[in-house]
């Protein structure tokens, strides 16, 4: 195990390390890491990960020469592009967008995780060395675009980022990963939806082969507060989604709802969690996917609903579709409930695609090829009518529909 | 002839379902079959379709002077088969109105003729979905997902009459159905009944062909047609049920 030789080398490199604080809650996440922490059946965390090859990660992080990334472009339209995690700083009456410098260390300890343990958010906390921090003002209603890019290959991108939604706004976010190098990107985003505040996040995953993305986020939603994250997987590399959150105040709520098509051996490693911790909250947690090949995919959902969260309502769903024999996908959901009056469900389609179903199309002269596709179509169809932003809708539709042209 | 089946065997998992069936179909001509649970209806109207189950053992069928077996599933539909399915499958997520559409094109396209536009094809759906008591909104909806049993049928053969098939295969159609929705399902059948096309007509009971009169009557048991004649072998059927030709 290099991680320690790693992290001592390059501690100098690290962001706060002059902070000693800092130090000493690193030092005690780099106690976590021995052998049984590696153990794939103690640690769902790394379930699907190649433990070794992060056992041995080679620490490489280069900041950008030069960025000129924070860009306005209109009234209430924003995009910033993150080289490396890095952008520039930038200010108005709506937002502000403050790259983490080494001044600011208690960033570092905004939104730890309660009682989850997590080899990647873990290593993200050791390592961390960019991110940003991005404030919408109180009452605003703004569309927030990150293109999260990496420079060059065989960086290690240890990223966070913070977010926060003041009291009574509206932030229509979308994310865009569209890595062509392999690199390794470990950025772990952390929401605060605060009071009457709206967050809606679509995440669109297109990575090329050799690039692993770690991408995990934290969530806590306040009173009354709205949080709905969807993301979309079309990676032809690893890709780990794992995702938390917490209704922490009365009449909030969370949707997790993930879609992922993968080929070839391509992994999908999905996780989602929502803690309960208010009265009359509500969650959705829907995972669904495509794989053929030798793809394979896990999704964990789990929901915990605290003994004051009364009147929960919470639904997990997870579906899939295996167009190979060669394909798995490894469901599990969790459901633990101390409170008495609530509506909690759970459900899971994991199977080929339907026969009869193929034979009912063709059998109104559609090909089978175009039958195969309509099918697959329908898992995010409905939620893509959903979807009021044309570019997202646009580009979700102009990814599946090259998935659906080389793998039919 | 029209469509032809000629010592027609067929098994399922090991199972002989149809022995040496024949039947001979004109076109115009309307026929309807009968016969107990488990006597091989709804197996011969898979067969027909192009179901892929089923081993064919020996037998042959002509279709428009074709043999039917070296077309698939989506040929035979281009060709002008169509099968109303007993039991319709929920597909979640297709929708009806593009799915449909889809379904006339491609077989205009094979037909060489051209294909309809989307505003067209709406106009024509929304006629033909009024003529079937069937509301517009369920234009909007998943194939076959959520609908009770009579809107099943209902549309089916709504799709049935989009199509304008040359051969349409009903497979009990008249099951689920309540009385008024039997009769609207009947009319439709009715309004697209002509010369130029042909009807098998599959169901247990006379009551459908107290509205869709048909020019012949078969009874089927053990996967082959034992008996044939007019309509008077339907009332033979529901005085003395199936027993008599046991």
């Amino acid at each position: 195990m290099y991680i320690d030789k790693e992290y001592l080398e390059n501690y100098k490199n690290l962001l706060f390390s002059d902070f000693e604080e800092v130090r000493e809650e690193r030092d005690n996440v780099l106690k976590k890491f021995v052998p049984i922490y590696f153990d794939k059946k103690n640690n769902e965390s790394i379930k699907n990960v190649d433990n070794n090859k992060l056992a041995n990660l080679n620490y490489n992080y280069k900041k950008p020469a030069d960025v000129d990334s924070a860009i306005k472009n209109s009234n209430n339209s924003y995009t910033i592009k993150l080289f490396n995690g890095k952008c520039d700083n930038y200010k108005d009456e709506n937002l502000e967008i403050k790259n983490i410098d080494s001044n600011d260390s208690k960033f570092f300890f905004n939104n730890k995780l309660a009682n989850t343990s997590d080899f990647l958010i873990d290593l993200n906390s050791l390592f961390l060395n960019c991110g940003v921090k991005i404030i919408v003002n109180k009452n605003k209603n703004i569309d927030i675009k990150i293109l999260n890019i990496v420079l060059e290959d065989g960086l290690t991108i240890f990223q966070k980022n913070l977010i926060i939604c003041e009291e009574g706004s509206k932030v229509n976010l979308v994310e865009e990963y569209n890595n062509q190098n392999s690199s390794i990107h470990n950025i772990y985003n952390v929401f605060e939806v605060k009071k009457k505040s709206v967050l809606n996040q679509f995440v669109i995953q297109n990575n090329s082969k050799n690039h692993e993305l770690y991408l995990s986020s934290y969530a806590s939603c306040m009173k009354s507060s709205e949080y709905d994250q969807k993301v979309y997987n079309f990676s032809n590399g690893y890709v780990r989604n794992y995702h938390y959150s917490e209704l922490v105040e009365e009449n909030s709520t969370v949707s997790h709802i993930g879609f992922f098509f993968i080929n070839s051996d391509n992994i999908s490693d999905n996780k989602t969690y929502v803690r309960h911790l208010a009265a009359n909250c509500q969650s959705n947690q829907i995972y669904k996917g495509v794989l053929t090949d030798k793809s394979k995919a896990n999704y964990f959902s789990n929901t915990y609903v605290d003994k004051i969260a009364q009147k929960t309502e919470g639904y997990q769903l997870s579906k899939g579709i295996l167009l190979s024999k060669d394909s798995t996908y490894f469901s599990k959901p969790e459901l633990r409930i101390f409170a008495d009056d609530v509506k909690c469900s759970h459900g899971s389609t994991i199977g080929p695609v339907d026969e009869n179903a193929i034979f009912y199309l063709r059998s109104r002269g559609i090909s089978k090829n175009t039958a195969i596709k309509m099918i697959i179509s329908s898992f995010i169809n409905d939620d893509l009518e959903n979807i009021s932003n044309e570019q997202i809708k646009s580009i979700v539709t102009k990814n599946l529909n090259e998935f659906l042209d080389n793998i039919v | 002839m029209f469509l032809d089946i000629k010592n027609l065997s067929v098994s399922v998992e090991g199972n002989q379902i149809l022995h040496n069936f024949n039947l001979q179909i004109n076109i115009g001509e309307v026929h309807a079959i009968m016969g107990p649970n488990g006597s091989g209806k709804s197996t011969l109207a898979n067969v027909l379709a192009g179901k892929e189950d089923y081993e064919i053992h020996s037998g042959q069928i002509i279709f428009k002077n074709q043999n039917l077996f070296d077309l698939n599933i989506e040929e035979r539909a281009k060709q002008g088969l169509f099968l109303a399915f007993q039991y319709p499958v929920e597909i979640p997520g297709v929708n009806i109105t593009p799915f449909l559409h889809s379904s006339i094109n491609s077989k205009l396209k094979s037909n060489n003729k051209d294909e309809i536009d989307n505003i067209e094809f709406a106009k024509l759906l929304r006629l033909k979905a009024k003529d079937l008591g069937i509301d517009k909104d369920m234009l909007k909806r998943s194939v076959n997902t959520g609908f009770s049993g009579g809107e099943k049928k209902r549309y089916e053969i709504l799709q049935m009459s989009v199509l304008d098939p040359e051969l349409a295969i009903l497979d009990e159609t008249d099951s689920g159905l309540d009385i008024d929705a039997l009769k609207i399902v009947t009319e439709g059948v009715n309004k697209l009944k002509n010369q130029n096309n042909s009807f098998l007509i599959i169901t247990h009971y006379q009551k459908l062909l107290d509205y869709i009169s048909p020019n012949f009557v078969h009874v089927m048991m053990n996967g082959s047609i034992i008996k044939s004649g007019d309509k008077s072998v339907a009332a033979d059927i529901e005085k003395n049920g199936f027993k008599i030709f046991q």
